[in-house]
């Protein structure tokens, strides 16, 4: 009797955990959004989304240098999620020939197409097929230090180039030992995006172009561009800048500008050597010799869904309520989530109409204002591989190795060749 | 009347699946099924895996789309690294050189503090802890370590030279002393292995020997060159070939500290064929940077241990 009754007990179990089990769907969600600053914001955002579709999501996050390998070799081993989070310079090799997006839905895309910018959508596509949601859209502007300007005698951020050198070489300090104690401008060697994405701003500000119009060949390796290399040249030789202080120092106090995304402001708030309202400032780039505005290069994010996926109907579900209003006025989760976390400015819309206030923060106002004029990253298959080329000629000018003309003539060959041999 | 007992002839042992099971044969049977279970798991995981890397080498794959649809391109892979790559013939000039130096300064220096511990100081022990301590430590919190120790403007080692007189290096951003400092970092880490190794071999030299030589007359930098370092050639053959092993696949401390910069001033082989595969998503070249990786470190090898053999032998 009693052996009875405890398998009842155990039968009665396992039945309720396999009821649990198969009632509820769960999406194995991949992103790189993992830092402790954005897992309640995160939580929220996915807890709201997973009671409206009626699933279980799973988030997990890796650093952004990790997530292209995680993704790769996920997928090779049989163990891909189903939605992803992607840098959308990314698209070219994951949407090409046997490629792992699953393509929207047409209402989707639809809906995409109704509510975010062309640039953005252009973004978000490759081959002509828009690949999801777009999150976070990132353009670069000049962030500086104003005290360390005014302690210079400057109470304006430069507009041109022969400022920007002017102002870099007053800010630099060199104690007695001759150790760098203050640097005027830096860049973020190491990082090809750091080195890059600042270059290209500095490069379209400059008239240049990164890429032929076609997407062919690189374009970097012109008269503006060796302008563009030259500034940094200058910037090493007047003292306006030092490789052994890179631009991750301004939240630290010692630097005095860079070039720099937004996505950057949620360091500077949490900064404790500078004060995010009274010392932080925004500027456009800095126009140089050739150019006549200032220009900006922006690049996006979005979430897309895996091909091999057994759950696509429910993870572009899920993918929808994340990105939609379910209130008008009110935003979507993701919306909320990208300005309450990161700073970020939201792709939709409707989420920059309902964050305007958020928004309107002198520092993100600027950003805002530039995607009107922001020119996206080239989004073309060998991409990543072009701007690694470019990130290592660009830093053997810095390391004073050989000059910009040089620097970028290699660069272009070597770009080129990875170009064509993408298109073949 | 006495009835007669038969017995049945012998034949042999059992028969079974048309063998005729001896006991020499059940014990042979019986080897073989024992050994072919880690030979299985040799052939999966291990032969497995590297006649697949061989095969991805002659094709180009992002591990993206499926393995059925990968684009055979013969040795393209091997002759692009070796005729008109850039950055590859630089990876493997860093990489030998990075060998080079390690592989020297751990045998003289690891030989030369295992004689100082094998001899009668006080705290031993302690000594021979600390200087092991640096194995047990992650390469990547060396790294980081190392990075402030030799930061320009606010690291230990700079404020030493200043104190010198010596004007303020940058080194981890320098072409030319950014592999100096790693070369540096590996030596303080593994050094530590090779002295506990040096210091079995020292242990195991007979002291009847040493105490032999003393009667003859012979000092030590005699005792040293005729009985020390002859003796111990064997246990040099294993550190000179392990170090070089394994500093010819560095990458943790690099990837750490430099991340291959700047300007590929510290990039190694491993370093580019990471980065090539998971970055440029290029695993056709990368696994052809494996292959030939995987021959040189065979030919290093392979000549140090005749080189070294033949003199331990002589």
């Amino acid at each position: 009797m009693t052996h009875t009754r405890t398998w009842t007990t155990i039968f009665s179990g396992l039945l309720l955990l396999a009821g649990f089990s198969f009632g509820q769907q769960t999406l194995n969600i991949l992103t790189h959004w993992g830092e402790e600053l954005h897992r309640g914001p995160m939580e929220r955002m996915v807890a709201t989304c997973e009671a409206e579709v009626g699933v279980s999501a799973n988030v997990r996050t890796v650093p952004f240098g990790d997530l292209f390998t995680t993704i790769v070799t996920g997928r090779a081993a049989g163990i891909a999620p189903d939605i992803y989070h992607l840098y959308n310079l990314w698209l070219p090799e994951f949407t090409g020939e046997g490629g792992m997006l699953a393509a929207p839905p047409q209402e989707a895309i639809d809906h995409i197409t109704a509510h975010v910018a062309p640039a953005v959508v252009e973004g978000i596509s490759a081959g002509g097929q828009v690949w999801g949601y777009p999150t976070e859209v990132n353009t670069y502007l000049l962030i500086y230090n104003k005290r360390l300007l005014e302690e210079a005698g400057y109470d304006a951020p430069p507009s041109t180039w022969d400022e920007l050198k002017e102002i870099a070489a007053a800010i630099t300090q060199v104690d007695a030992t001759g150790a760098v104690t203050q640097v005027g401008f830096g860049v973020l060697p190491g990082w090809d995006s750091g080195v890059v994405h600042p270059f290209a701003s500095l490069l379209f500000s400059n008239a240049g172009e990164y890429l032929t119009e076609d997407m062919t060949a690189t374009a970097f390796d012109s008269p503006e561009g060796i302008e563009t290399l030259q500034l940094y040249a200058d910037l090493l030789e007047n003292g306006g800048m030092d490789m052994s202080v890179a631009g991750w120092e301004l939240p630290n106090g010692i630097v005095g500008m860079v070039v720099m995304a937004n996505w950057w402001r949620a360091t500077l708030r949490a900064s404790e050597a500078i004060d995010y309202d009274t010392e932080v400032g925004v500027a456009p780039v800095p126009v140089g010799p050739s150019g006549s505005q200032s220009m900006t290069l922006s690049y996006n994010w979005l979430w897309s869904v895996d091909a091999s996926s057994a759950s696509q109907d429910t993870a572009w579900e899920f993918l929808h309520c994340l990105n939609t209003e379910a209130e008008p006025g009110h935003g979507s989760p993701s919306g909320q989530f990208l300005v309450e976390a990161l700073g970020a400015i939201p792709s939709f819309e409707y989420d920059q109409e309902a964050h305007a206030e958020a928004l309107g923060d002198f520092f993100l106002q600027a950003f805002v204002d530039s995607t009107q004029f922001a020119r996206p990253e080239p989004v073309v298959a060998g991409g990543q591989e072009v701007k690694t080329i470019l990130q290592g000629e660009i830093e053997s000018v810095l390391i004073g190795a050989t000059d910009p003309a040089t620097a970028l003539r290699v660069a272009g060959v070597r770009g080129d060749d990875v170009l064509e041999e993408m298109q073949r | 009347m006495k009835m007669a007992r038969v017995t049945p002839a012998y034949e042999g042992p059992p028969r079974r699946f048309g063998i005729r099971w001896t006991p020499r044969r059940q014990r042979t049977f019986w080897a073989y099924v024992f050994v072919s279970l880690p030979l299985l798991g040799l052939l999966l995981f291990f032969v497995g895996p590297i006649a697949f890397g061989l095969w991805v080498s002659l094709n180009d794959w992002n591990m993206v789309t499926p393995v059925t649809q990968m684009r055979w391109r013969g040795l393209d892979n091997y002759v692009y690294l070796l005729t008109r790559d850039p950055i590859f013939p630089r990876a493997m000039a860093n990489t030998f050189a990075f060998a080079a130096g390690g592989v020297t300064v751990n045998v003289v220096l690891g030989l030369s503090l295992a004689l100082l511990l094998n001899q009668s100081i006080r705290f031993k022990p302690l000594w021979r802890v600390l200087y092991f301590l640096p194995v047990m430590t992650a390469p990547l919190a060396l790294a980081v370590l190392f990075g402030f120790l030799f930061n320009r403007n606010y690291g230990l080692v700079n404020d030493f030279l200043v104190s010198l007189g010596i004007a303020r290096q940058p080194f981890l951003s320098h072409p030319d002393q950014a592999l100096l400092v790693i070369i540096a970092i590996a030596i303080y880490q593994y050094v530590g292995y090779y002295i506990v190794i040096y210091l079995a071999g020292l242990q195991g030299i007979p002291k009847e020997l040493y105490d032999a030589a003393s009667v003859d007359g012979a000092n030590a930098w005699q005792r040293l060159g005729y009985i020390t370092l002859p003796l111990l050639k064997p246990v040099t053959l294993f550190v000179v070939v392990t170090n070089t092993i394994g500093a010819l696949q560095v990458f943790d401390i690099v990837f750490a500290t430099t991340g291959g910069g700047p300007a590929n001033r510290t990039m190694t082989v491993v370093l580019y064929m990471y980065d090539t595969a998971f970055k440029f998503s290029r695993m056709g070249r990368a696994s052809a940077m494996a292959f030939i990786l995987f021959l040189i470190i065979l030919i290093i090898t392979l000549v140090q241990l005749r080189l070294l053999r033949d003199r331990t032998r002589g």
